[in-house]
């Protein structure tokens, strides 16, 4: 799909300015629906989707776990070639290692992002998104008639593209929200330090996945066991740095699995960063929308940002092909976006936010105590409401946490 | 615009960096950015207050005394 750019460095100065529609920088899994879902709104659009990658899904920087019910709103799991594994089964792990099987239900799925996230720009070329690999976006300039002038970098070319939407899709580094000036910093406490490895001959449950917390483990954070297959999983852990005992997140992880799975085999690595922050304040401007990481569409509590990166990227879509089919770019046109992503899951989110900061109040030994307590509930009975009910019953610490998920 | 030189900057080694852009968002004056994938700190603007150093899920960062 690779196509080197069109123009060339410039002679004699002179600047050649293709102009587009919609520019969508970053195909990941918000800038491909993003592209796809602006292009189906409206034929016409000359759309471009650019990826500073040289492949699409490659570096996977993902745990690559998604919910069911999310998933299924974009693309149908079953039998896929990007599907890694279905997860019927959660298992949480008390900081003392007490393991809490929750009731098995449809959980959800672990992903292939190498295979998912080229799947979903390959139906975006197939509605007619020009796809362009291994291109960077270098910055960007208010032009005359109010478009964007992006300056694209790759194959050895540069060029200059006008835009009137540009669609920030950019992930944690977020430089088009930048250039656009708005604000996507993240102050350090939101901020958590992800190291995975993937292993092989690991001896656990294949259909499930493992979810540990506690001081010693990931502070601030959680670490995680996520199977791609039999023996093969996702071993990885996010921090948040502040709380920390000076060792980084890949240290914490070597810690981690040399204690509970000593035999398995290392055979790759990733790290990355986890916001878990709310949306930003503002996640558009004239001719520009973010969506996805790069606007902080996380879930604060969980760190899952697949399905909401999805989510935001169909809305920003929508929203670009009707501001340009109304002939309204502007800020005032695109505050909608905000609004309706607030609406959606935003609004969630500041509540994931609330509990996630009161459950960071409590101790490793309030969550051994839990455990133990849950426990006593019969498996096939332990759904996440019941455990939730009977902790507040035998645990009032945790009557604030509830308090706040109504407030 | 002039203003005071910090004492300290923060730089990369590229050896261990990554590229995954961790500490780009976490840099109060944004004095990070990836060029061509690769981790560049602008030393002026670098105000050497240290919020990228611990984060790094490698620790490829550090500080150095600013030249």
């Amino acid at each position: 799909m690779h196509r080197p750019l069109s123009g060339r460095r410039p002679r004699h100065g002179a600047r050649r300015v293709r102009d587009l529609d919609v520019l969508v920088v970053g195909a990941g899994p918000a800038g491909s629906v993003a592209a796809w879902e602006a292009k189906h709104a409206s034929p016409e659009l000359d759309v471009l989707l650019i990826e500073r990658d040289r492949a699409v899904g490659a570096p996977v920087r993902c745990a690559e776990g998604v919910g069911d019910a999310g998933l299924r709103e974009f693309a149908d799991p079953g039998g896929a070639p990007w599907v890694a594994r279905k997860i019927t089964q959660v298992i949480f792990i008390a900081p003392d290692d007490t393991e809490v099987r929750v009731a098995q239900r449809d959980v959800g799925w672990i992903l292939d992002r190498t295979r998912f996230d080229a799947y979903l720009a390959a139906l975006a070329v197939a509605e007619g998104v020009d796809l362009q690999v291994g291109v960077e976006a270098t910055g960007m300039q208010r032009g005359p008639g109010g478009r964007w002038h992006v300056r694209l970098r790759g194959a050895g070319a540069e060029e200059t593209v006008g835009a009137r939407v540009v669609i920030g899709a950019d992930g944690v580094e977020a430089m088009v929200g930048r250039w656009a000036g708005l604000d996507t910093r993240v102050p350090a406490r939101d901020m958590e330090s992800c190291a995975q490895y993937l292993v092989q001959g690991i001896d656990v449950d294949p259909d499930a996945i493992y979810i540990q917390w506690g001081d010693r483990v990931a502070p601030g954070g959680y670490a995680w066991v996520f199977p791609k297959g039999v023996g093969v999983a996702n071993v990885g852990l996010g921090l948040v740095a502040l709380k920390s005992d000076g060792r980084n997140a890949r240290q914490y992880l070597n810690e981690w699995i040399a204690r509970r799975y000593p035999r398995a085999a290392r055979t790759g690595y990733t790290v990355g960063g986890v916001i878990v922050h709310t949306t930003i304040r503002k996640t558009y401007a004239d001719g520009v929308l973010l969506a996805g990481d790069a606007a902080h569409m996380i879930n604060p509590l969980s760190g899952g940002g697949i399905v909401n990166a999805m989510k935001a990227g169909r809305l920003a879509g929508c929203t670009a092909a009707a501001a340009i089919r109304e002939r309204d770019t502007s800020e005032r046109r695109l505050a909608s976006y905000h609004s309706t992503w607030m609406k959606l899951l935003g609004d969630d989110h500041l509540k994931y936010y609330r509990i996630k900061q009161a459950l960071e109040a409590l101790s490793d030994d309030f969550f051994n105590g839990l455990a133990r307590t849950v426990n006593k509930i019969p498996q096939e009975k332990r759904t996440l409401g019941r455990i939730f009910a009977h902790a507040l019953v035998k645990h009032p610490q945790l009557i604030p946490v509830a308090a706040r998920f109504f407030l | 615009m002039p203003r005071t030189r910090a004492t300290a900057v923060a730089v990369v080694d590229l050896t261990n960096c990554d590229r995954c852009g961790l500490c780009l968002p976490l840099c109060p004056p944004e004095a990070i950015h990836l060029d061509l994938s690769d981790l560049v700190i602008e030393v002026e603007t670098c105000t050497g207050c240290r919020k990228c150093i611990a984060p790094c899920p490698v620790g490829a960062l550090a500080m150095v005394p600013a030249a």
